[in-house]
């Protein structure tokens, strides 16, 4: 399992953040009710959504910080991961939008703090998969649609990378989504 | 946070070099005033930092070049953003290029200037402070990268008002920082209509800069 990435947060050194990519799988119905049960705590995003691990990482980065600083939306830190990814406001929406679904045939998988990597095993186990590249992330990008969902301007679009583009909305979500109504 | 270097240390702000995860990245911290109320420097504090970022995600939008935000920390009331690489002020490019005597970049930069200027009108942002040192190039002078920072004082109005103050409130920094310089500034205007296409609205912002310049005059030869 060489592919994946573990990184420690820049503000807290105590706590991780381990990223992978399942590029192909047969399903993730059996991960994901393990999920819904809590025998596996993990973020399982809908690469569909993601165009590169970075923009998975600053969302992780800021669902940490939040979590340390008892500022979070939802219930726990994975569940904040997708939350931050989202530019709604709408927990329920964003799960919908960014959470892998059960007939997806990929996932990337986002895990905070897996101590000797037993939740990623636990993952490989249930996918019957050993990880991919990382990759490969932007090659599972559905690109119309992150311009759709995060509603992305086309001066936007030729100005910036599609990522750069993301990662200032995942940073400045509570900031730009301040009233109902007005974006 | 031992990794970080200081880079800039400024009347509300520090600025800080830092990676982000392997990127380059600036820190900007805004850091309390001591003879400032402590509440009420902190909306104060916190109200800035929303409109930096609010105001740089808005010029993004509407094709400007900003720095990419990675993180906002209201614990610290810290920005963390991309650090533009080889960076010239405008203010620097300027002296430069006028003690070389190269008036063609300086004219190249006056057509961008404006050009981006006009952009952000259009879209309704109000920089609030704009001078050129919150402006960073990049690049050969032919096809110069403009990016515009430091958006702590910026609104989002669509008066003709506050775009003609936005403007007066450059030429005033523009001239002590360039002296003898009007006629690039000029250039500037003339470029920034160039590129507006709502013509009315256009006229209606030089029209109050002009009135704005004649309330300065008038105040500077009563004071
Ligand atoms: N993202 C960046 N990349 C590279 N250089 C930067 C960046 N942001 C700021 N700088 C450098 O630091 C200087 C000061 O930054 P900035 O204008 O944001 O702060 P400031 O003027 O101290 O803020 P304030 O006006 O609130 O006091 C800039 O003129 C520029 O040289
Ligand atoms: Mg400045």
């Amino acid at each position: 399992m060489a592919a994946y990435q573990k990184v420690t947060h820049m503000l807290y050194p105590d706590t991780s953040v381990t990223l992978a990519l399942f590029a192909n799988v047969e399903s993730c119905k059996n991960l994901r009710k393990c999920v819904m049960e809590g025998t596996v705590e993990a973020a399982l995003l809908k690469t569909a959504m993601i165009v590169d691990s970075f923009q998975v990482l600053v969302a992780a980065n800021k669902a940490i910080h939040l979590y340390h600083t008892k500022s979070m939306m939802t219930k726990n830190v994975h569940s904040e991961i997708l939350y931050c990814l989202s530019p709604s406001k709408n927990i329920s929406e964003s799960f919908r939008s960014f959470g892998a679904a059960d007939g997806e045939t990929s996932v990337f998988v986002a895990i905070v703090n897996d101590a000797e990597d037993r939740t990623l095993k636990k993952v490989t186990n249930i996918l019957g998969r050993e990880p991919d590249s990382l990759d490969l992330t932007s090659t599972l990008s559905d690109k119309k649609l992150i311009a759709k969902t995060y509603r992305l301007t086309d001066d936007e679009l030729s100005t910036f990378s599609l990522l750069d583009t993301l990662v200032s909305r995942v940073a400045a979500k509570e900031i730009i989504t301040a009233g109902k109504g007005q974006s | 946070m031992e990794s970080r270097k200081l880079l800039k240390q400024g009347a509300e702000a520090k600025l800080y070099l830092h990676d982000f995860y392997g990127r380059p990245c600036i820190i900007k911290e805004r850091f309390q005033k001591q003879y400032r109320h402590h509440t009420l420097d902190s909306m104060l504090t916190n109200q800035r930092i929303k409109s930096e970022v609010r105001a740089n995600l808005r010029c993004r939008m509407a094709g400007i070049l900003t720095p990419t935000i990675f993180m906002v920390n209201f614990q610290d009331n810290s920005i963390y953003m991309e650090e533009i690489q080889d960076p010239i002020t405008a203010k620097q490019y300027i002296t430069d290029m006028s003690a070389q005597g190269d008036s063609s970049s300086l004219l190249m930069l006056a057509e961008v200037i404006g050009q981006t200027l006009s952009k952000m009108h259009a879209g309704n942002i109000i920089h609030g402070d704009l001078t050129t040192s919150n402006m960073l190039l990049q690049g050969n002078p032919s096809n110069l990268r403009l990016f515009l920072i430091d958006f702590g004082l910026s609104s989002f109005e669509a008066s003709a008002e506050d775009k003609g103050v936005d403007l007066y409130v450059l030429e005033r920094a523009f001239l002590s920082s360039h002296p003898n310089s009007q006629e690039l500034f000029n250039t500037i205007l003339n470029s920034y209509q160039a590129a507006t296409k709502n013509i009315k609205s256009c006229k209606e912002i030089i029209a109050k800069l002009e009135e704005v310049r004649m309330r300065g005059r008038k105040r500077t030869m009563i004071g």
